[in-house]
């Protein structure tokens, strides 16, 4: 579950911007950026971003458990769960990938397989592909119009560094992203995963979604994992070294963040 | 105009808000028009059926092709099932093709960029039950997205070329309309890519392409095979002098017939092959008075006959294909009734019929492909699935990952779970479960008939009889408990005319007297015997017109009397369940009889029909479950070349008619269902879709959820129990819609809301069946039903901004659960698993099984749901399972124990967390402390509370092999137990129950005491100036938790 857990977060964090006025007939890639980053609190809010941490609620059938998303500019992330009591560590610190799963007893952290840390490097990109895109390396074509579950949205198809294709959905009517499409190719074989994101809020001046249903190709027929977001909190004190593979060993307690900020990871 | 739940104003600068005043003023509206509410798709999208397959059987398989390689990547196409891809050498598939018609002809992969494939629709193979097609598609990207390229018109496309270094160059051979004559057939070509095409041969608007190849080291040299052929609604005729074998040299601008040592006079289907290692050898098989394998070394110019044998000349018109071994000229195989192997360019060939190879494989071969880089790696596509040899036909594995399974009929009994009856083309009749341990696997379906399978039911009279018939009215029935089938079939009394039975003969059992079982020949046939006697209560409903019986001549050149040309026959029967004596009858030659007297007296009320042209076959009639006089009829003009849709209803026992049809609608139409319920709610099945309509056929909406948008729907039932509709696609097997109840609530009044909360039946808390988990991939697996309290809401429009969440909560008022909201357009289904959140398990090294919280009580539940500002409240129900074995007490009882474990497990949570709080408080004020007995003292407290930590719960490192079980693991263990079984809990469990609870009262009072110490080593800190010890209490932990 720790990967579809940073999965659903970066779909649900995939945020945008630029500008330009508007085309009478077709969009451009430009116009949509602009008007994205409009409708969520503007590009100069969103550039101002430089961490964030999420808290909630993720949930897989009749399973739930909470989740800590941090997230530090340009790339670093960390994820966060606790499952009765003890708490799992996903983290990418811009380069690698570790990970952290006392639930057995092991309580070392561990280095992640690339392909693992290439999804995670994947969620640390919080503002999303459309803020800034050729500064991180994405190349954005406007893609046509298509239905989303019925609702009218604009295709964006984004593509990565990696050559990872990407396809971000915007409402019609309101811009801002309700559908995230992430192809990836493991191993040789192509795992797509679709999020759906909405119950956006007012987060500090910034629109940012507090829900993503993510479902996995492959998983059995109405398979999904919510994301549920409690609080949002933008720009608040988060150190480097937390997002860096510890020596030792990690929390063991089930002390998660709580929205101190800065302080090292328990030992 | 914004929506309401949008929280409106950003707060922004004067200049960024004059920027999204800017935006706003853009932004589409669209709110006026949906006040029209019209009903889409999407609007009934939130609703999915699940499909239950199965893949046991599989179904008709056209063609293949592959891409080879360390792992082979595979394109199926199927006959009325889409086109499927393998990226891991055929074990697993996934359907690619799911939004388009779903009869494939051909696919192409392009030999130079194999992400480029080409779809054909329209099945080559012309059965009485093929399906139709709608143009040629085009991927570039491995089968994501498809591009309409033209040729709509052909209907069927039976083989497509790609130049082998120009990936423009597309050659497309379309045989063209079957029923009636077009002039969209042919070969094309496009040079651009398929944004043109060119007609580059063409005979006449009888003939067209079937077969094409190409020379591999020559592009520009082809081969064509063209087919005059035609197909009528009792009729089969293939060859005449339309039929030939031509070839290209330049592209194909200009062509020429090849006659010398061909046969002379009328050709019929033709199937034309070039050996790739030497392409001065050609092969072809060719259908005339004697059809045989022909064969040229000189590059076509002159043919020697070289073989007649049985699978060479079996049922041209079906089995037509060649294929050469990519290495080996004088290897070529011959896909028939079986797969023929010649390894002396076909001079004589092994099959399972004459030699050693090839048994354990479904007869009639249609499509095969052969490894180029491994001769041994056969992929073989059969009327019964995929099949993938490895030792070059001796043996074969069967794909049990394809549910491209080909339904007639289907019905359903009242067992719980409800099984599901149906037969299938050239795969027999079946029965399977609606739910199943762990999925509905193939291994959960039981033959119950063999043969081209088409209705089968359960006996309402006598539960231990499965009916079930194979083609042309072999009825048989099958004693359950031992398996043994009898022949059941009826024959007329002495000196009467034989009995005419469809291809497709209908049974239907009357609602009025168990076990009353119809039959439809020519006349209507009743058993109340279990099948043991009939008798005749019709004369002859048909037109009996011998012009339209003339099966025993059909197939032109080759004669093919299998009964699937039987003709003026009964199709449909219904009777009543509301008036007793009602009985429809509707037949393939265009009557639609009724009697109102149990068969004493018939009506033919077909000249009442408006607008219908004679002699269209009647494909369904569906007596109203409410009203005597009132039927809906389909009827379908395809097999004359007319492809409206049609469907009718009588309210006055067919005195007057008056279409449902709308522009909506695609596919002609094949069957109707009026809801049990909601008489406004009627389900219609095409040749493309399902579809619903909520106002009595005003409007008509595609049912796309879970589904393949164009799939056949053949025929229905409404699992009258549990409200589920049961959907019969004859391609991709059984769909579930699973409770009906949102839709029949969903009226015109709930649709004009912006958000509306819709009833659903109560939720069954089904007991869990154990599963072996560990099957590996491989074998398709169909969906159970949700085993979750449904909750379904209507959403005019997405939701995008603000909370959108279910609160459910108990008699008592109290909040149990928050449920995230889904947030589509239309109507959204959301599932609360009647439990608890999980509960609170102190931390440790290792976990116990308390992922789930204990389960709801049985009773209403209150929910509301939370849109932005606005709160909808309903309600959910709770009922056991029907099936359980456990008594009402009983079930409390473990529901109470389940409970009482889940607060202890709370009541330790916040007992090791208090623990740990004082215990790191002591070691931190040791830290920093200078006076050092006191920090002494406090290390040993905190060494103290760790030592009564390590007694409640494991510590060890060796985490979940090290045996560590303490307080924390027993309490887990057994609400692990007692949480996964619904009735009483052991007398084990519930002594262990008052064991662990006594050591739990005992842990509290170590704690008390325990804690109790803090107040001296307080003194002695607040002596050194530092902040006392202080204790987490209940109320404070709980805070911290919210």
């Amino acid at each position: 579950m720790n990967h579809r857990i940073a999965k659903g977060l970066a779909a649900v964090c995939a945020l945008v911007l630029v500008a330009l006025p508007l085309a009478a007939q077709e969009p451009t890639i430009e116009d949509l950026i602009q008007k994205n980053l409009e409708a969520k609190g503007g590009r100069d809010a969103w550039e101002g971003i430089e961490t964030a941490r999420i808290t909630g609620t993720m949930s897989f059938g009749p399973q739930e458990a909470p989740f800590a998303y941090e997230w530090k500019a340009p790339n670093k992330v960390r994820i966060e769960f606790t499952l009765q009591g003890m708490t799992g560590v996903q983290a990418f610190d811009g380069e690698g990938g570790w990970a952290l799963m006392p639930f057995m007893g092991k309580t070392e952290p561990e280095k992640m397989a690339p392909e693992d840390a290439a999804q995670m490097k994947n969620e640390a990109d919080f503002r999303g592909p459309l803020l800034n895109p050729e500064e991180k390396g994405y190349t954005l074509e406007y893609a046509g119009e298509e239905e989303v579950e019925g609702t009218p949205a604009y295709k964006i198809k984004v593509t990565n560094e990696d050559g990872d294709i990407s396809y971000v959905y915007l409402d019609k009517e309101y811009y801002v992203e309700i559908q995230r499409v992430d192809e990836r190719t493991i191993r040789g074989q192509e795992v797509v995963s679709t999020a759906s994101i909405g119950d956006y809020k007012e987060v500090d001046g910034v629109m940012i979604p507090h829900s993503t249903e993510i479902k996995v190709s492959g998983a059995p027929e109405g398979a999904s994992q919510v994301m549920s977001f409690e609080k949002v909190e933008l720009n608040v004190d988060l150190a480097d070294d937390r997002f860096a593979m510890p020596e030792t060993s990690a929390p063991a307690e089930g002390e998660m963040a709580e929205g101190e900020g800065g302080e090292e990871p328990p030992k | 105009m914004r929506h309401p739940d949008e929280p409106r104003p950003l707060r922004r600068s004067t200049v960024a808000a004059a920027g999204l005043a800017i935006a706003l003023a853009v932004a589409p509206t669209g709110a006026v028009a949906e006040d029209s509410i019209s009903i889409d798709s999407a609007t009934l999208g939130g609703l999915t059926a699940r499909a239950i397959g199965p893949a046991v059987m599989s179904g008709r398989i056209t063609t293949v092709d592959a891409v080879p390689g360390d792992t082979v990547t595979v394109y199926v196409g199927a006959a009325t099932g889409g086109v499927w891809k393998s990226t891991d050498t055929g074990l697993t598939f996934s359907p690619v093709f799911d939004d388009y018609p779903q009869s494939i002809g051909a696919v192409r992969i392009d030999p130079s960029a194999p992400e480029t494939v080409w779809v054909g629709t329209g099945e080559p193979w012309t059965r009485n039950s093929v399906s139709v097609g709608h143009g040629v598609y085009k991927t570039t990207d491995g089968g994501k997205t498809w591009e309409l390229k033209g040729l709509e018109d052909t209907e069927r496309i039976a083989q497509i070329r790609v130049h082998p270094e120009d990936s423009d160059t597309v050659y497309v051979c379309a045989l063209g309309h079957l029923w009636n004559a077009n002039e969209e057939r042919g070969l094309f070509k496009t040079t651009d890519g398929g944004e043109t095409w060119e007609k580059i041969l063409y005979v006449d608007e009888n003939t067209g392409c079937a077969d094409l190849d190409m020379d591999s080291q020559e592009p520009d040299v082809l081969y064509a095979a063209m087919w005059q052929f035609r197909r009528q609604p009792d009729f089969f005729e293939s060859g005449g002098p339309g039929s030939g074998l031509y070839k290209s040299t330049d592209g194909g601008a200009t062509w020429t017939e090849l006659t010398e040592g061909l046969p002379a006079g009328d050709k019929g289907r033709i199937a034309v092959a070039v050996a790739p290692s030497r392409p001065s050898r050609v092969y072809a098989n060719v259908e005339a008075e004697e059809t045989a394998l022909y064969r040229s070394d000189d590059l076509g110019a002159t043919w020697e006959k070289v073989n007649a044998s049985f699978n060479v000349t079996a049922r041209p018109f079906y089995f037509s294909r060649l294929v050469v071994d990519p290495t080996d000229y004088q290897t070529v195989y011959k896909p028939a009734l079986f797969l023929g192997i010649s390894t002396d360019g076909g001079e004589s060939f092994t099959s399972f019929l004459s030699g050693v190879t090839g048994g354990g494989v479904h007869s009639d071969h249609h499509a095969l492909w052969v490894n180029p880089e491994d001769r041994n790696n056969l992929i073989l596509g059969t009327d019964g699935g995929l099949y993938v040899s490895q030792d070059q036909g001796h043996t074969f594995r069967h794909v049990r990952a394809l549910p491209v399974s080909q339904f007639y009929r289907v019905s359903v009994d009242d067992e719980i779970p409800y099984n599901v009856y149906g037969g299938l083309q050239d795969n027999g009749s079946w029965m399977g479960p609606s739910r199943a341990p762990g999925g509905i696997e193939n291994k959960d379906w039981r033959g119950i008939g063999f043969g081209d399978g088409f209705c089968a039911y359960r006996d309402p009279g006598d539960p231990d009889y499965v009916y079930s018939e194979y083609q042309g009215g072999q009825i048989q029935r099958l004693h359950l408990p031992t398996g043994e089938l009898r022949e059941i079939k009826p024959y007329p009394p002495a000196g009467a005319e034989e009995y005419r039975f469809n291809w497709n003969t209908p049974i239907a059992f009357s609602p009025h007297e168990k076990g009353a079982m119809y039959f439809g020949a020519q006349k209507l046939l009743r058993s109340r015997d279990h099948g043991e006697s009939w008798e005749e209560i019709s004369p002859d409903l048909t037109t009996d017109d011998p012009r339209w019986q003339r099966q025993k001549e059909s197939g032109g050149l080759s004669i093919d009397n299998s009964t699937a040309e039987n003709h003026t026959t009964i199709y449909a029967i219904s009777e009543s369940p509301v008036e007793a004596g009602v009985i429809w009858v509707g037949t393939d030659d265009g009557n639609v009889q009724v009697t109102r007297d149990g068969g004493e007296t018939w009506t033919n009320v077909v000249d009442n029909i408006p607008g219908l042209p004679e002699r269209r076959w009647i494909t369904d009639v569906n007596a109203s479950p409410h009203e005597g006089g009132t039927a809906l009829v389909t009827v379908d003009g395809h097999r004359t070349g007319q492809m409206d849709t049609w469907v009718f209803e009588t309210t006055d026992y067919g005195a007057t008619w008056r279409s449902l049809a709308t522009d909506d609608l695609e596919g002609y139409a094949l069957v109707a269902q009026q809801d049990l319920e909601n008489p406004d709610l009627l389900f219609l099945g095409t040749e493309h879709g399902l579809w619903l309509s909520l106002d009595h056929g005003g409007q008509w909406a595609r049912f796309e959820g879970g589904m393949p948008k164009m799939v056949g729907v053949r025929d229905m039932v409404i699992q009258p129990r549990e409200g589920d509709l049961v959907v019969a696609t004859h391609g991709r097997g059984v769909y579930i819609l699973d409770d009906l109840t949102p839709l029949r609530n969903l009226t015109a009044e709930i649709l004009a809301q912006d958000v509306a909360l819709l009833p659903t039946r109560p939720a069954e808390m089904v007991i869990p069946s154990f599963a072996w988990p560990f099957s590996g991939y491989g074998e398709y697996t169909g969906s159970n039903p949700s085993e979750a309290a449904e909750i379904a809401y209507y959403l005019k429009r997405r939701h995008v901004f603000g909370d959108l969440k279910i609160e459910v909560y108990d008699a008592d008022g109290e909040l149990l659960k928050t449920v995230p909201g889904s947030k589509r357009r239309g109507i959204n289904r959301v599932s609360w698993p009647m439990r608890l959140p999980p509960p609170k398990v102190p931390p440790a090294t290792n976990l116990v099984p308390a992922f789930e919280g204990p389960r709801a009580l049985e009773g209403p539940y209150t929910i509301k749901l939370i849109k932005g500002k606005e709160t909808l409240t309903g309600q959910v129900e709770l009922v056991p399972d029907p099936r359980t074995p456990h008594s009402a007490e009983d079930r409390h009882l473990q529901q109470e124990t389940a409970l009482e474990l889940y607060r202890m497990l709370e009541q330790m949570t916040y007992l090791v967390d208090a623990l740990v709080d004082l215990r790191d408080q002591a070691r931190s004020r040791a830290e920093a402390i200078d006076r050092a007995r006191t920090a002494e003292r406090l290390e040993a407290y905190a060494d103290e509370l760790e030592d009564f930590r390590s007694d409640l719960v494991s510590t060890s490192e060796a985490g979940w092999l090290s045996g560590d079980e303490k307080l924390r693991e027993r309490i887990g263990a057994l609400y692990g137990g007692v949480n996964s079984y619904t009735g009483r809990p052991t007398k084990s469990q519930l002594d262990r129950l008052e064991i662990l609870r006594g050591q739990l009262e005992e842990s509290f009072t170590r704690w008390e005491g325990l804690a109790a110490k803090r107040e001296e080593h307080s003194r002695a800190l607040e002596r050194a100036g530092l902040e006392p010890l202080v204790l987490l209490t209940r109320e404070a932990w709980e805070e911290r938790e919210e």
